[in-house]
């Protein structure tokens, strides 16, 4: 098949339907920047919390210069009491693997720091969660040789979590409704591309064309408004991390949205992400529209 | 070259186009299918390139068995069947030329050989000097000749004609036949259904006529009643 021939149709068909094609193209470009969002979200939140994971409620960070004495004593105390249901402990190491993970993208600052410069650390979690015990029992470290610092999980964090995934639930059903007008609109206008060329297309079968030659030019309309349409939502998605983003990480004011950020890689994931739904959709559209309306 | 056994179509709601047909039809062979309308005519000739498919019994077309055929070979069958319609079916937006030339393009052909055929099959029909006019600008037997050019210029062994002087008056008519009569000289197979009276008494070539679907008539030779 002529690329030529191909090309000329697509277009002339994308053309005769411009303001349905621009529609088609808008519908997918916004439900997927708000899937996107809702994702970097999640990421971002995941990000901020990956400390406060499995009910950790404090972290008794230790001097990366502690003794093996002073260290032995926490840990005996974390070990044996009984208002303690489980603690881990966080090496140089483990802690570096886990900076390295929250900063992929500052490579300066990944420079800077070694291992050696991050406190090894005790995850802890309490049998009880109630905050004033947590506090009670946290406090009770910060005192005790070796130990830099304690820090709770307060009852913010776990608030933040809530609202985002709050603001994600509902940017994941905005998206899913804007997902389904997407899928219609490019359903019509495929259909109506089809309409407007009944005469062409019955004289295409009756001269023999193949069944691909006659379906290809609608499918390539399709896949074209879905990547259009993908293509806006990355852009979108890569507006809003910049300018929210990247703004609660570097936020000094709000210091529980330290951490707050995602990777390239995770951006990168969710851009794939974005455009394989766009070019999903697009298929899905079209091929209904190619095998409903397109006997051949 | 066409082979129907005990050939039965159905429509919905119980209509039946066709009732246990069997005809035989040689390669090169000119047959008018006649009988009045709803006889069957219509469906006799879809169901020979597949527009229709047989609810009952077998069709042979070239040797091959097109009750069997998968769908995406369809169009391969076509391409050896020329089809031409009491209402031409041209594309309104392209010349002479371009409408002849897309039957071409669109299976393929490569450029230097739709150059070289389109201007000799729009001889072979009389209009060469009009392969820049549009469809609208042409007379009813000049659209017709473009029909027939465009569904000779394949060289299909065989042409399907369903009422293709429906549309025109008696001495246009006569041209149409002669073009066809040609067409069939260089041994295409021709199948014509047809009202006309006067054509068919006069070609006086196989007649096969039509009766609520059933075969009535199978008449070398003959006339139109």
């Amino acid at each position: 098949m002529k690329v030529r021939y191909l090309l000329r149709e697509t277009g002339a068909n994308l053309w005769r339907n411009i303001s349905l094609t621009i529609a088609a193209v808008f519908a997918v470009g916004v439900s997927l920047t708000l899937f996107g969002t809702a994702r970097m979200f999640s990421d971002g939140v995941e990000n901020a919390t990956k400390r406060w994971e499995g009910g950790i409620e404090f972290v008794v960070w230790m001097n990366p210069d502690a003794t093996p004495e002073q260290d032995a004593a926490i840990r005996e105390t974390l070990q044996t009491s009984p208002q303690i249901k489980e603690s881990k402990y966080v090496d140089q190491d483990a802690a570096y693997i886990e900076f390295q993970e929250l900063f992929a993208d500052t490579p300066e600052l990944l420079d800077a720091v070694l291992p050696e410069d991050l406190p090894p650390s005790y995850r802890v979690v309490p049998t009880n969660p109630d905050a004033l015990v947590v506090e009670e029992l946290g406090s009770r470290f910060e005192e005790r040789a070796g130990v830099r610092d304690v820090v709770f999980a307060t009852d913010t964090i776990q608030e933040i979590q809530s609202t985002f995934n709050r603001v994600s639930f509902w940017f994941l059903a905005g998206s899913l409704v804007l997902l389904v007008v997407a899928l219609l609109l490019i359903l019509n206008t495929i259909i109506m591309a089809i309409n407007g060329r009944r005469r062409e297309i019955e004289v295409m079968k009756l001269v023999g064309a193949s069944n691909w030659y006659v379906r290809l030019p609608f499918m390539l309309e399709g896949l074209l408004q879905g990547l259009l349409g993908a293509a806006l939502a990355v852009g979108g998605a890569m507006a809003i991390r910049r300018a929210v983003i990247d703004k609660f990480a570097s936020s000094e004011k709000i210091r529980l949205f330290e951490g707050f950020t995602i990777s390239d890689g995770q951006f990168y994931s969710v851009a794939t992400l974005l455009i394989a739904i766009g070019v999903g959709i697009a298929v899905l559209g079209s091929g209904v529209a190619v095998s409903r309306h397109l006997d051949v | 070259m066409i082979k129907l056994e005990e050939v039965t179509k159905v429509y919905k709601g119980n209509v039946t186009a066709l009732r246990r047909a069997s005809a035989d039809i040689g390669k090169g062979e000119f047959v008018f299918l006649v009988g009045p309308s709803g006889s069957g005519k219509s469906t006799f000739i879809r169901l020979l390139n597949r527009e229709e498919t047989a609810d009952e019994g077998r069709i042979f077309v070239a040797g091959k068995d097109i009750s069997q055929l998968n769908s995406w070979k369809v169009p391969y069958l076509r391409r050896n069947i020329g089809c031409i319609f009491q209402d031409f079916k041209l594309l309104p937006k392209k010349t002479v030329a371009e409408n002849v030339a897309f039957a071409l393009e669109v299976i393929g052909r490569p450029n230097h050989v739709i150059q070289k055929q389109v201007p000799a099959i729009l001889e072979l029909v009389g209009l060469s000097d009009k392969m820049g006019r549009f469809p609208d600008e042409l007379s009813g037997g000049e659209q017709q000749r473009v029909s027939i050019a465009r569904a000779f210029v394949n060289r299909p062994l065989i042409m399907l004609a369903d009422e293709p002087t429906g549309n025109l008056d008696p001495a246009t008519s006569v041209g149409i036949m002669r073009l066809l009569d040609r067409i069939n000289r260089t041994g295409t197979t021709v199948v014509m259904a047809t009202h006309d009276r006067g054509i068919v008494d006069t070609m006086r070539r196989r007649v096969i006529e039509l009766e609520d679907g059933n075969i009535v008539r199978d008449q070398a030779q003959g006339v139109y009643e």
